[in-house]
């Protein structure tokens, strides 16, 4: 199996959402004339957990790209066969010209990641920025990163290095193609 | 000039100024990236400048106001009667002997920045508003240890050594306002072992990453370091050779006998950290290969002077200076100076029109940058005449803004205003603007040429950094550099005889062997490649008289400041019945200060990849006291303003403290004025009116008082 993927260590995301800002204007999707807060698309958003009470305190964030799920609901839920899991590297992609703005993926999609062009009636996400692996080049999210907490590799070899570094990948959070450590 | 590729410049989004790289196609900008030459991070302040670069508020053209100040009427007028109406005031202002009472309200990027040149040369004053930020740690380090002033001077992180300590006083590191590779530095370290202690009242980003957060009542920071330094000493744990070679003679016998009852017990019943954990990091601090230590809010939250002092005692007596993971000395980029060289008007003589008439409390005053320190006051003593505003925002940077903008508005003689002309050099409108007669429009920083000298940048110590214009500024855009040269031509035309801006960096660069096309073809950046360590051993010393460290402050024995005071700040101890809570303002690494470039950009206003609005942070015990659910909308009121805002009901914050996020509340651009944000500079008094809570000697005001909150 091949499958591309993101590891995101949780010890070093602070929630800054530089990749969020990076990657948007590398994939073109701000209207820097015209924008509004709250109104622009977006591939990558932070989460975060706060626990504990004072001065006992924990908070964790981390980014969500599309987890490029292993079974895609959003494959199967287009009827017009513009989504797809491509064999090669196991990134979820949507064909924009064959995508006729049913919303059907967004409704199926469990993570919220897919986002939609009113004006031009089609669904985009996160794509791995597939362009740029095919040139050598690694997605701008783990390029950008501030704290280098964003690492982009075959989901194996990730997972392996990140065990054999003593870390702990997070099964609850890592049950699609993204990777979580701590 | 349509340029395209990757083209080195530096970023403007914060003081910090990182290298940048920036994308350009065919004369648009398209990406930016931090400068591999120069640490390679940008922050998404940085990653959000295309969103300033093309904003629908640019201003375009020069306006003159034609209402009243304040009421935001002007019309369009050109260059030439711009520049007619600014030098024949600033002539007439000039030969009825009041040169001294202009001041341009600006952030010099350089020591040798042209418009600080201009009022050398002319004779007014400069106000860098930094007594906001962070003069008291420049005095302190410059009193202690000698040398040359610079704003911002973290440790340098990349420098710690496995189980160096890291702590961070009231300091928001990954808030990217130092440099945008801090955060991956900080990481890295404690990757290699060092800890990280967060002292703050606040549980900030910083704080989820560390070892070690300790919630300390604000301003008591200067009691936590003595309560270490005591135990330090009295335990014998302080690095003795270090004090022996490098100390003043005298100077630590003095600090021994003022420290004796200086106990973490005592200084605990101050700073509210139990005498256990200040014991705890006083030893783990003395055992340690390197203690860096950094702090902004914990010197801006009051008494700043006698932190900074405290801070460096505590540096000197464990040995962390200008060590790996210590603090580092900056040094100067040997630029050769553009004859001649102007001298500025005497501080001494002309120079004391601050904050009231009053001589002699600020006869100590020992913060070189700041002759202007309150405009408002100055306005209303009559010192202050005429002023202009660059890439600054008083109208809401200045603590009591209201008081600014009634100074501003003061009528004077002859049917004019008190304040003669209010000049203002403009990427968008901002609040400043609306009170100005003149609005003239800058360049961003993608449109200008700057050279970036500081003696102290974060990756290699001192160095240069070229700015460099990367696309075409819209309209009549002209950057204030270039005006203030050409002001200068007109009215002081001995200094100016230089072509322009570039001509004027290439004099300087001469001294490097370099000019602004070779700094260009190497990439933008020079330095000597290392910031070096223990570099007073080879210089026979530190740059004090004495060449050695003075932990005792002599001239300042009968202020009482000869050693640190571990008082509390002097605004908490009064009306503490009426304003139960300590308002405490924090930053984020979304926005800088209240300046339009963060505040009026969509992309970092916006939910998802920045912060849209500033509720207050209220802690859960305190607010189920008072009846206080999270989300309602609350009255924040101090003795001198009322707000009404949205309560977070959280557990991160001291309970008898109030957290703001700096800088909201502009009621000016398309997107600065959404939301609900709002300024705590409304609640914050005016130096004016409170002048014996200021830190007159170091030079640092206060950015905090007491509130009361109600339903």
């Amino acid at each position: 199996m091949k499958q591309l993927s993101l590891m995101i260590d949780l010890e070093r995301c602070i929630g800054c959402k530089t990749c969020i800002v990076a990657c948007r204007n590398y994939h073109e999707l701000v209207d820097y004339e015209g924008a509004m807060p709250n109104q622009i698309p977006y591939y990558l958003r932070v989460e975060s957990k706060r626990e504990g009470t004072y001065p006992d305190l924990s908070l964790t964030t981390w980014v969500v790209p599309c987890l490029h799920c292993i079974k895609a609901p959003c494959v199967e839920a287009c009827q017009a066969n513009a989504i797809t899991k491509d064999l090669e590297t196991g990134i979820v992609r949507i064909d924009a010209e064959k995508c006729l703005g049913s919303k059907d993926c967004i409704e199926a999609c469990p993570y919220d990641v897919i986002q939609f062009n009113e004006k031009e009636n089609f669904a985009h996400k996160c794509d791995m920025c597939f362009d740029r692996i095919h040139a050598g080049e690694i997605p701008v999210c783990a390029e950008v990163c501030l704290t280098n907490a964003i690492t982009f590799g075959e989901r194996e070899l990730l997972k392996q290095r990140a065990v054999d570094d003593g870390r702990n990948v997070v099964k609850a959070m890592s049950t699609q193609s993204i990777l979580y450590i701590r | 000039m349509k340029k395209t590729g990757w083209i080195p410049t530096a970023c403007y989004q914060c003081k910090a100024e990182c290298a940048v790289l920036v994308r350009v196609e065919d004369g648009k900008i398209k990406e930016i990236r931090g400068n591999p030459r120069h640490g390679g991070k940008a922050c998404v302040k940085a990653m959000a400048g295309i969103s300033l670069e093309y904003a629908q508020d640019r201003l375009t053209y020069p306006l003159k106001r034609v209402g009243k100040r304040g009421e935001g009427k002007f019309e369009r007028i050109s260059w030439d009667e711009a520049l007619e109406i600014i030098t024949t005031k600033l002539k007439a202002l000039k030969d009825r002997g009041e040169a001294h009472k202009l001041t341009a309200n600006f952030f010099p990027h350089s020591i040798t920045d042209p418009k600080w040149r201009f009022l050398n040369a002319y004779g007014g004053f400069i106000n860098t508003a930094l007594p906001h930020c962070d003069s008291a740690k420049i005095v302190a380090f410059i009193k202690t240890m000698g040398g040359v002033p610079n704003h911002h001077i973290p440790p340098a992180w990349l420098a710690v050594p496995k189980d160096g300590m890291m702590i961070l006083v009231g300091r928001h590191a990954f808030g990217g306002m130092d440099d945008a590779t801090i955060p991956r530095d900080v990481l890295d370290a404690k990757g290699r072992g060092a800890k990280l202690v967060v002292i703050d009242p606040l549980f900030t980003a910083d704080a989820a990453k560390a070892d070690w957060w300790i919630p300390i009542k604000p301003s008591g920071d200067t009691a936590f370091f003595l309560g270490m330094i005591h135990h330090i000493i009295a335990n014998d744990l302080y690095d003795k050779e270090f004090v022996n070679d490098w100390v003043r003679e005298g100077d630590f016998d003095k600090l021994r006998a003022y420290i004796a009852d200086k106990t973490p017990e005592a200084m605990s019943k101050i700073c509210d950290v139990p005498a256990a954990t200040i014991k705890k990091l006083a030893e783990d601090c003395a055992k340690a290969p390197s203690v860096g230590v950094d702090s902004f809010k914990g010197i801006m939250l009051g008494r700043a002077l006698d932190f900074g002092h405290a801070w460096t005692i505590f540096l000197a007596i464990t040995g962390n200076i200008d060590n790996p993971g210590g603090q580092p000395l900056p040094d100067v980029t040997p630029l050769a100076p553009v004859e001649p060289v102007p001298q500025g008007p005497d501080l001494h003589e002309l120079g004391w029109h601050r904050t009231g008439p009053d001589k002699e409390t600020f006869a100590k005053y020992s913060f070189i940058m700041e002759p202007t320190w309150y405009e408002s006051q100055a306005i209303k003593n009559g010192d202050l005449k005429v002023l202009i505003a660059a890439e600054a925002n008083p109208a809401l940077t200045e603590m009591g803004q209201e008081e600014w903008q009634k100074a501003v508005c003061m009528p004077g003689e002859n049917g004019e205003y008190q304040l003669e002309l209010l000049v203002t050099y403009e990427i968008m409108p901002s609040e400043t603007s609306r009170y100005a007669d003149i609005v003239l429009p800058d360049k961003s920083y993608f449109e200008r040429w700057e050279l970036l000298y500081m003696p102290w940048w974060y990756n290699f110590g001192q160095g240069i950094i070229l700015r460099q214009p990367v696309v075409e500024a819209p309209g009549e855009c002209r950057h204030s550099n270039e005006v203030f040269i050409e002001i200068g031509k007109r009215l002081t035309p001995e200094y100016f005889q230089f072509k322009d801006d570039v001509a004027y960096y290439d004099i300087q660069l001469a001294g490097l062997g370099l000019s602004v096309e070779k700094l260009q073809e190497m990439g933008g950046v020079w330095s000597p490649g290392t910031m070096g360590f223990r570099k007073y051993k080879k210089r026979g010393g530190f740059g004090t008289p004495s060449k050695k460290l003075h932990l005792y402050w002599e001239d300042l024995e009968e202020m009482n400041q000869a050693l640190p005071r571990p008082g509390l700040a002097s605004e908490y101890g009064v009306d503490e019945d009426k304003y139960p809570f300590i308002l405490v303002s924090y930053r984020s690494i979304f926005h800088a200060g209240a300046g339009q470039w963060t505040h009026n950009n969509p992309q970092l206003r916006d939910r998802v990849s920045g912060l849209y609005e500033n509720p207050i942070l209220v802690n859960r015990t305190a607010a189920e006291k008072i009846g206080i659910d999270d989300g309602d909308v609350v009255t924040l009121s101090s003795r001198t303003g009322r707000v009404k805002v949205r309560a977070k009901v959280t557990e991160r914050i001291r309970p008898d403290c109030i957290g703001i996020l700096h800088g909201f509340g502009s009621t000016v651009g398309r997107v600065a004025s959404m939301g609900e944000g709002v300024s705590d500079n409304i609640l914050i008094p005016d130096a004016g009116s409170a002048l014996e809570w200021q830190d007159v000697v170091g030079g640092e005001a206060h950015v905090s008082c007491r509130v009361q909150i109600e339903k």
